[in-house]
């Protein structure tokens, strides 16, 4: 009886660490942003004018491309300045959107998940009401997102992408055939470990995988404001 | 004596089911169920009843109001097309219907709507072909609205170029005054049944309507959404910006229960879902000084 007793105590404060809805599951609600370089590139990068250095946020810092893939990729780098999606302020994919640099705001609740991003005022509809994908092919450029809980994690599958978006600046591209499967764990109150697979068998040899923490923000009355990311000079439209 | 029993428990049986049939009918109808944090739940797709932003005074005419067919600078096609039954003006008050601008704003107003369909000046672009957001007042005429609720927080997303708007309910004081933001800042809170929101921050950059319509950057709004029932709602907007008006004036309509393109209130729109309607993208630096640099098209 004194260790079960014990032991509760021990779980106790580790239980109450993270925030929990009414029915239990693990509450995501909040602004959160992600806080590295991984925007510039995914894998390790040297600084360069105006682009910090950076630690690989891919697991192994390895990009499985299929050879003409990479010589692709290569290619897209030596002209990511207007080739990069980003420059036009296209809707910038999945999980691009996540860790592009600005905070975006998960509400939750049983049947939906939404987030919404400070990022070109891109949304995403989570479905977690047991709902299947929609019959495709349909080329989007957020996905169709569906999600469950896996334990304390939400697993969020998402398939129907379009072809025209990046995972970052480097040039790093995919097909139509991308599947993306993202997992939110919260570490604590404030942190969650943000997992994601990438699938796409056009493009690579396998499935890999990235991660990064993303951080709440705690600001007293932090809110997302707009950024428009106008594609061409509209300042001198509306001034 | 038991006769007479089985006779008052069938009576109060019928009388239940009567009353059950009926409450089931209500519920339909008024706004019974409330969210767990206690807002009247609306929650659904919502649609002007009058669909149309030619102009505010008959909203299904062309714009500046010409009956559709007329568009001014572009001359009647050669088959007009029917005209729309006309609409009651958006503009509630004033009692004659009409903003009521100063005289430099009318200039304005009038210069914006002559060169909306040749424009010689990028600024007489309206944002809105630029699938830029249309502000918190016109994005509500342009298709449907998804209407969500979370704890603390009432949400619009736009099915017009997925905008979104975030309302928090818990009273907290407005960004600072010098930030402006195409949709504002919204700050709302619960009235019975009417969710009544503040903007503030306005860019206004966005138009009012395809008229020429605007205000200027001191624009602060105030909202009611008045939830009649469970498919029905009457929204007024106050446009206050004595910048640009010589009176505080009303920009109201009435909006249903709806999903864009059906035209009938629907009281099950549980398992809709709104799916992207991505706008920006490919859209391309339109050469707009043009008309004036392109020779033939010069007027």
């Amino acid at each position: 009886m004194r260790r079960i007793i014990l032991s509760l105590i021990l779980i106790a404060p580790a239980f109450g660490q993270i925030p929990r809805t009414s029915d239990g599951k693990p509450d995501l609600s909040g602004i959160w942003q992600a806080l590295n370089t991984a925007n510039l590139d995914l894998q390790d990068h040297v600084a360069q004018k105006g682009a910090p250095a950076g630690q690989s946020v891919v697991e192994g810092n390895q990009i499985p491309y299929q050879p003409w893939a990479l010589a692709k990729k290569k290619e897209n780098y030596a002209n990511r300045a207007t080739l990069d999606p980003e420059s036009k302020c296209y809707l910038p994919g999945v999980p691009r959107v996540t860790y592009i640099g600005l905070p975006f705001q998960i509400f939750e609740r049983g049947d939906l998940v939404t987030i919404l991003y400070e990022h070109a005022h891109a949304n995403r509809f989570i479905y977690t009401n047991g709902t299947e994908h929609p019959k495709g092919p349909i080329d989007w450029w957020m996905g169709d997102s569906r999600g469950h809980w896996d334990g304390d994690t939400l697993v969020v599958d998402n398939v129907h992408f379009n072809d025209q978006t990046w995972f970052d600046h480097a040039g790093d591209f995919h097909s139509e055939d991308l599947h993306v499967i993202e997992r939110y764990t919260l570490l604590d109150a404030d942190h969650i470990n943000y997992q994601v697979t990438i699938e796409d068998p056009k493009v690579f040899t396998r499935p890999w995988n990235l991660s990064m923490v993303l951080y709440r923000h705690v600001e007293k009355n932090f809110q997302l404001l707009e950024y428009e990311c106008y594609g061409f000079d509209l300042e001198q439209y509306y001034p | 004596m038991r006769l007479n029993s089985q006779l008052l428990a069938a009576a109060i049986l019928c009388a239940t089911l009567i009353g059950s049939a009926a409450a089931a009918e209500a519920d339909k109808n008024t706004l019974s169920q409330h969210t767990p944090d206690g807002q009247p739940n609306v929650e659904g797709f919502w649609l002007t009843v009058v669909y149309g932003m030619g102009c505010l005074q008959n909203p299904t005419a062309g714009v500046g109001c010409v009956e559709a067919g007329e568009e001014p600078g572009r001359g009647a096609p050669g088959k007009p097309r029917p005209k729309p039954p006309k609409a009651a003006s958006r503009i509630v008050d004033p009692p004659d219907g009409e903003i009521p601008y100063q005289p430099w704003a009318r200039t304005k107003q009038q210069y914006l709507l002559s060169n909306y369909f040749e424009p010689t000046k990028p600024e007489f672009i309206d944002p809105q072909q630029l699938c830029l957001p249309l502000g918190p007042v016109r994005q509500l005429t342009w298709h449907d609205v998804h209407i969500l609720q979370y704890p603390g927080y009432v949400i619009f997303e736009h099915e017009g170029g997925h905008v979104f708007r975030i309302i928090p309910l818990d009273g907290r004081p407005h960004i600072g005054s010098s930030l402006k933001l195409w949709m504002g800042d919204s700050r709302g809170h619960w009235e019975g049944n009417t969710l009544v929101v503040d903007v503030a921050n306005n860019n206004a950059k966005g138009r009012l309507s395809r008229a020429g319509d605007f205000a200027d950057d001191a624009l602060h709004v105030t909202e009611h959404f008045e939830f009649l029932d469970a498919t029905h709602m009457r929204y007024r907007a106050v446009f206050d910006d004595p910048s640009a008006y010589t009176r505080p004036w009303t920009f109201g309509f009435d909006m249903k229960r709806a999903i864009f393109g059906e035209s009938n209130p629907t009281k099950d729109d549980t398992h809709y879902e709104q799916w992207e309607e991505a706008c920006y993208e490919g859209m391309k630096p339109v050469d707009y000084s043009l008309r004036s640099e392109r020779g033939g098209e010069t007027k």
